[in-house]
């Protein structure tokens, strides 16, 4: 865990508690470090969106600290909030408002609103200027809301389910502007997402939160390298030592076994062939493994 | 947050159209009638109950949590709204009282300036009624909202009917002292006005501040 509030996080979020009646995000730490993209994942109602919320002070929370562009989450100055570009899971814009009122709008809330920036990309999602927003498709209204958000000189992106409702050729090129994005290393992004192929594709670092805590949160590539799948019989499993097993999945004909530790598994136990893993399936693996426990 | 304000005003443009069809009918009423006392205030209610219709867009949107990533405090957020309903009020009554002028001379009424006064009292009632009213906003939302709406222009007004008759039919006597409150203060009854407006939203600015402030999106 990084030092709270390092000038190197561009998020730093340490033992975040939120409780309501029926959920509760439980002392969760994690940290995006500046200039990487961290694809936050877990399924629905995992606490991916209050986590979100918290981070960009839309609630109060029960306790534990959280640091955006350096500063305490519930008190941003407006300067570096201007630096932050946000997507939300819906569109949140009146909907008797075309393109031309969002335009004139934006430029008097953001101090460095880029007209040129936000007609670029209107041009380049295809988004209809002479139509109000009522008329937009879901997809529309998305990626209206991801102009906007490249549209203020944002060094920061907080997205939540951005690339959602959108069709696979739209939603290439959008992580590709993301990637684009990212290629100023000032520039962080933190995207959640249940498309794991999305993050797969383009994040750095993947944090993965299941039912209010964070299982785990790393470096994307290490994640994949650490860990692997093995076949063996249901008994043989049973021998393997507890440590390296992430989770079993056990069926008529034998067992699946998702390993971590790889190469000192490999060492120990050089009768079972290895195969690569993605982080969907380690995520699937885990949160099994964690139902049983 | 003046971007605010122009969201709001932006969403009211379609309003532009309906608005002018009403000048048009009440100004041709005044007009036949030569007698412009139905509208004077009309107006200023007219523009003044577009405030709330802000109210009812942004949720509806749900554009306080969007707008609360922005470079924009809760506080903006609130103030804005105090800011447009005042606006609203101002231009309401500046628009009332220029029509009144203009069907006054269109009429040949003898006091062109007939009328006027009734507006701006007009704006200081609204104004005190939304003084009360906005705090709950901010905490129920418009929808719950509407209903204190009506206890809040129901409640004074079953008030002074009662007090009316109860003083009419000699239930109650006023006290002297009281009549002779009610005298002077109907001297300074513009200062008292102001003061009391300025007291009232002042208080309520307060209130609706901290609700605002506790609230979660």
């Amino acid at each position: 865990m990084a030092e709270v509030f390092s000038g190197k996080d561009a998020i730093v979020v340490q033992d975040l508690t939120k409780r309501y009646d029926n959920f509760t995000l439980n002392k969760i730490s994690f940290h995006v470090p500046m200039g990487t993209i961290m694809g936050f994942v877990g399924e629905n109602g995992a606490g991916k969106t209050t986590t979100i919320k918290a981070i960009l002070g839309l609630i109060h929370t029960d306790g534990g600290k959280i640091s955006v562009l350096g500063s305490d989450s519930r008190d941003v100055p407006k300067e570096k909030k201007a630096w932050i570009g946000v997507v939300l899971d819906g569109s949140n814009l009146h909907e008797n408002l075309n393109l031309r009122d969002i335009n004139f709008i934006m430029k008097r809330i953001y101090p460095s609103w880029e007209e040129a920036t936000f007609f670029a990309y209107v041009k380049k999602f295809n988004l209809p200027d002479n139509k109000n927003i009522k008329e937009f498709s879901r997809g529309m209204k998305m990626k209206l809301s991801i102009a906007i958000a490249l549209s203020h000189g944002a060094k920061l992106l907080i997205l939540d389910e951005a690339t959602s409702g959108l069709d696979p050729m739209v939603r290439d090129e959008i992580l590709d502007i993301f990637l684009e994005f990212i290629q100023d290393e000032e520039h962080t992004i933190l995207l959640s997402s249940h498309i794991i192929s999305d993050i797969e594709k383009i994040a750095d670092y993947v944090t993965f939160i299941h039912k209010g805590s964070i299982v785990f949160s790393e470096n994307k590539d290490d994640l994949i390298y650490q860990h692997g799948v093995i076949h063996c019989r249901k008994e043989e499993a049973r021998q393997i030592d507890p440590s390296y097993i992430v989770g079993i999945r056990e069926n008529s004909y034998g067992a699946e076994v998702l390993i971590q530790n790889k190469d000192a598994f490999q060492r120990r136990y050089r009768q079972y062939q290895i195969e690569r893993t993605s982080i969907e399936e380690i995520m699937l693996f885990v949160s099994r493994g964690k139902e049983r426990m | 947050m003046y971007g605010l304000i122009w969201k709001d005003i932006i969403n009211l443009k379609r309003y532009i159209k309906i608005f002018a069809v009403f000048f048009l009918v009440y100004g041709f009423m005044a007009f036949a009638q030569k007698d412009i006392s139905f509208i004077t205030g009309i107006f200023t209610l007219m523009f003044a109950i577009l405030t709330m219709s802000t109210y009812s867009y942004d949720e509806m949107s749900q554009w306080d949590v969007y707008a609360l990533t922005m470079p924009i405090t809760r506080k903006d957020i609130v103030r804005g709204k105090y800011m447009l309903m005042l606006l609203l009020v101002l231009f309401g009554s500046i628009f009332s009282a220029v029509f009144a002028i203009l069907i006054n001379a269109v009429i040949g009424s003898e006091n062109i300036f007939a009328g006027i006064g009734a507006s701006f009292i007009g704006a200081a009632v609204v104004i005190l009624f939304y003084s009360i009213l906005l705090p709950f906003i901010t905490k129920l939302g418009i929808e719950k909202a509407r209903i204190i709406l009506f206890v809040v222009c129901m409640v004074p007004f079953l008030i002074v009917l009662f007090i009316k008759k109860a003083v009419n039919t000699g239930v109650v006597r006023v006290p002297d002292q009281m009549l002779q409150f009610c005298e002077t203060a109907h001297q300074y009854q513009y200062l008292l006005m102001l003061v009391v407006l300025v007291v009232c939203l002042s208080i309520s600015y307060f209130i609706s501040l901290q609700i605002y402030h506790k609230k979660e999106f």
